[in-house]
């Protein structure tokens, strides 16, 4: 889909950096009045050093929190935001140099923001973008004909975008952000403020989207569900610096090398709430006939554990719970990344 | 002759308004309570008021100048040193007072309550154990008194320093405006209150609240004083309350009037347009039941 | 160049569309609008119920600069709503995704907004615009009929270019942007009047800073044949359209400066 050689990366950054300058805070008008000529302060360092590549067609979540450095740089990459340091291509462009030519090669959705006309039925705002990124009209015409197919807007393309449901409106979002054949998507937090139904929804026609068009996804969110259901690779950040980049389930074994075993026990069973069950293996929290026991991934093989278990105890129902990538991640932020 | 849009305040939350009072038994000091949180919110906004003051330097010295003008072109064609009513000194003073008074009687832009209207925070400000009106008079009654101290207060010293405005030097005269403010304040909220109370009838507030400001802006006398009116204008504007939220203050302050007798008229409107305000949210409360908003 | 412009006539062909999809209702509201502004009007009319002329000028002259005033801060002001609305877009985060589409940034921004309704202050200006040439007894030679649209448009441009600046402001600061009001809606005011009746610092800001006087004032010396108590020199009567054009390349080289500014910073 890119017009780039379809051998090289889709993103390449190296070394990317940021510094802003942090206007030293000054109560009041006067202050305020003075921050306008005397532009002293300190620097901030929001994007500190950081590398990775794209590959095309991947899909990659972007992670971290708040005030971490994500949205500075996915800025830079969309060629809002001019670096203070390191270099980027994105699709064989630089970004910040290049930005109208790349932004009709790119698509982005802010989830906070949408870009249709608030008073225009959908498929009227669909029909200005088209001229904003000059589509022409029969490539328009198929384009719109398969992303109503694929995102279901028939239902309400007609409808103004103001009456729409928040998950209407993003699938509507999604569709503006691809009219023009994008070699890339940017998402920056596509699922915030849907709820249950609708997420899964929009998490749906993302990972098809991802899979029948190979388009390359960037996605930003805060939401770590949305990068488990839908990428299989991770990127996390955290003041401004690099943590992990890598496979989801790498991630795992790396920082959550336990799994927890959750039984439920018929009832009079004796397991302990609390102690070691044998070797790398603990009773860690226990809830009326229900026992968690904690095992190393690595030491323990599931099978095993669930034989010597059953062997001791009267076991109604068990399942293997694998930790959560989001008390993995917040333990990274906490703990920063030590040594595995 | 006026600053089409007064500076933007940020909306400020019902409930914000009243955390931390709620325990308070005697409705007064509810009230206090309210109208003093009001007073410190709006003495925080440092930015947009001295934005505001150096809007009202410069709508003050072109509006002095165009009547110094005036003045003047009179004494050229031959013509008395009063013009309806006032000498050239006088009528600085006029336009200066109106220029401070602008933010004191928020002759501009006031849409809280039809906000609250809009956005449906007004069931739940209507359920809570205080009287609604009383409650956004005391809000109003707090900003204004912050905007006597950093708006009417700078905005005449910046007309004695811009322009040759003598000010009346007799502190009896300062009481009874001051009084006369106080009342034509309580005109002014009574006025926009209603204006923003159509907003349960009203589809489009802002277009009807346009046309009753701009009303206001005229009738009151703050763009010129009613005695440049042809009589049956005059008659006509004298009759309407408006006049005594700028135009009776001023001519107070200036000793053009016996204080007690216009003192009485703007207690009149008072009364009368508090009533009718109060009466016209009672209204709307009861559409507001009725049809379930 | 020609395709942003058709670009912006399209984004604002959109916007207008459903704004007069009622006209009748459309009109009935320009009208209501411009009646708003007749209370300036009428305070100038009382002025001269006191006198024959004010600083030289008649009714009617007073009420050709007003006219000229008013459509020309009407026009700008309706033109220009995205500019206006720009505050709200930029702390919002619109304008992150204007730079994230193929087309000029300004052109997104001045089409992000129309509001038709300021029309009513154009239509206030035509009408005493149109009073002001039915009574005034000026020779409308070839030269002056020829001129007077190159000021409208001159004065339309002037006025924009000020929310140009005032929009270019928020590129550094979002406090304090009111004061900005002061010299659109000063100037506007302003202009209603001739020049000389303002002296010392409000006149020179109006006149050198902020090209007012020299896109309203001075060309309409020339046609309405005034003679001009302030010894300003001839020719500066017919630098209007100079003027506008030059105050409107200083706003567009301080937007984008802006522009550079926001994408070095992000805020």
């Amino acid at each position: 889909m890119g017009s780039g050689d379809g051998g090289e990366p889709m993103v390449v950054a190296r070394g990317l950096g940021k510094t802003y300058r942090v206007a030293t805070h000054r109560g009041g008008a006067l202050g305020a009045l003075r921050g306008l000529v005397d532009r002293s302060g300190r620097d901030v360092r929001a994007v500190d050093g950081v590398s990775f590549t794209v590959d095309r067609g991947e899909m990659v979540g972007y992670v971290g929190p708040n005030g971490a450095g994500k949205s500075t740089t996915i800025k830079m990459l969309t060629g809002i935001l001019v670096p203070s340091d390191g270099e980027a291509t994105v699709d064989g462009l630089v970004p910040w140099r290049q930005r109208k030519a790349l932004a009709a090669r790119i698509g982005v959705v802010f989830g906070q923001r949408s870009q249709l006309w608030w008073d225009l039925a959908l498929v009227e705002s669909l029909d200005l973008l088209r001229h904003v990124y000059r589509v022409p009209k029969d490539r328009f015409a198929i384009n719109l004909a398969g992303l109503r197919d694929l995102l279901d807007l028939d239902p309400f393309l007609a409808t103004p975008v103001r009456q729409l449901s928040l998950g209407q409106r993003m699938r509507g979002d999604l569709a503006a952000a691809l009219l023009h054949d994008p070699a890339i998507l940017y998402l920056d937090e596509p699922t915030i403020g849907l709820d249950v139904v609708a997420k899964a929804r929009v998490r749906e026609m993302l990972a098809r989207l991802n899979r029948e068009r190979g388009v390359t996804v960037l996605l930003t969110t805060h939401d770590l569900a949305d990068v488990e259901h839908l990428c299989r690779r991770m990127i996390v950040i955290d003041r401004g610096r690099l943590l992990f980049d890598g496979a989801i389930d790498e991630l795992r074994r790396r920082f959550g090398p336990h799994r927890t075993l959750v039984i439920d026990l018929e009832d009079g069973d004796p397991a302990p709430a609390a102690g070691p069950f044998c070797p790398g293996v603990d009773w860690v929290r226990a809830d009326g006939p229900r026992r968690w026991l904690r095992f190393d991934r690595d030491a323990v093989p599931a099978a095993d554990l669930i034989a010597a278990v059953a062997a001791r105890h009267r076991v109604r129902d068990l399942t293997i719970e694998e930790p959560a990538i989001e008390d993995i991640v917040r333990r990274i932020y906490t703990e920063g990344m030590g040594t595995p | 002759m006026a600053p089409t849009e007064s500076p933007p305040l940020p909306p400020i939350a019902g409930e914000e308004g009243l955390g931390g009072v709620g325990g308070l038994t005697t409705p007064v000091r509810l009230y206090l309570a309210v109208a003093q949180r009001s007073f410190r919110r709006h003495l925080a906004y440092r930015a947009a008021t001295l934005a505001g003051l150096f809007t009202n330097a410069v709508f003050g010295v072109l509006i002095a100048s165009v009547f110094t003008a005036l003045y003047r072109s009179r004494a050229t064609e031959g013509g008395g040193e009063r013009i309806a009513g006032f000498d050239v000194a006088e009528m600085l003073v006029f336009v200066w007072v109106g220029q401070s008074l602008i933010m004191v009687l928020h002759l501009w832009g006031w849409w809280d309550v039809a906000q609250a209207v809009r956005s449906g925070d007004i069931v739940s400000d209507l359920m809570k154990p205080f009287d609604f009106y009383a409650y956004w008079l005391s809000r109003d009654l707090g900003r204004a008194a912050c905007h006597v101290l950093v708006r009417f207060v700078p905005t005449m010293a910046l007309g004695m320093l811009l322009t040759d405005l003598a000010l009346p030097r007799s502190p009896l005269r300062w009481v009874a405006f001051a009084v006369s403010v106080l009342l034509g304040l309580l005109v002014a909220f009574a006025f926009r209150f209603m204006v923003n109370v159509s907003a349960f009838w009203l589809l489009d507030v802002r277009g009807v609240g346009y046309l009753a400001y701009s009303a206001v802006n005229f009738l009151s006398g703050f763009l010129i004083p009613l005695t440049f009116f042809p009589p049956w204008l005059r008659g006509i504007a004298e009759a309407l309350p408006f006049r005594a939220m700028v135009m009776l203050p001023a001519e107070i302050l200036l000793a053009k009037r016996p204080v007690a007798a216009a003192l009485g008229v703007q207690l009149l409107w008072a009364v009368a347009l508090t009533l009718l305000a109060r009466a016209v949210l009672n209204r709307a409360i009861r559409k507001l039941t009725v049809q379930g908003g | 160049m020609t395709r942003e412009t058709a670009l912006w006539r399209r984004l604002i062909g959109a916007r207008a569309r459903g704004q007069v999809a009622y006209p009748v209702s459309f009109l009935l509201q320009l009208f209501s609008t411009s009646l708003l502004f007749f209370v300036e009007l009428a305070v100038v009319a009382l002025m001269f119920r006191q006198v024959d002329r004010l600083g030289g000028w008649r009714l009617a002259e007073v009420a050709f600069l007003y006219g000229l005033s008013a459509v020309a801060i009407g026009v700008a002001l309706c033109l220009g709503s995205g500019l206006v609305a720009f505050p709200d877009q930029i702390r919002q985060g619109g304008f992150d995704q204007v730079l994230t589409r193929p087309a000029s940034a300004f052109v997104q921004v001045l089409a992000a907004d129309l509001r038709l309704d300021r029309l009513g202050r154009v239509l206030n200006g035509l009408i005493v615009f149109g009073y002001a040439l039915v009574v005034l007894d000026v020779e409308w030679t070839a030269g002056r009929l020829l001129y007077l649209p190159v000021v409208v448009v001159s004065a339309a441009v002037v006025f924009g270019a000020l929310f140009v600046l005032e929009a270019t402001l928020c590129f550094w600061t979002t406090q304090g942007l009111e004061v900005v009001n002061a010299f659109t809606f000063g100037g506007a005011t302003l202009s209603q009047y001739p020049l000389h009746l303002f002296d010392g610092w409000l006149r020179r800001l109006f006149l050198f800073a902020i090209p007012v006087g020299l896109v309203i004032y001075a060309p309409s010396l020339y046609l309405l044949d005034k003679h001009d108590p302030l010894g300003l020199p001839g020719w500066l009567r017919f630098t209007a359209p100079l003027v506008s054009a030059l105050f409107a390349a200083v706003a567009g080289s301080l937007w984008r400066v802006g522009v550079r500014h926001y994408r070095s910073t992000g805020s």
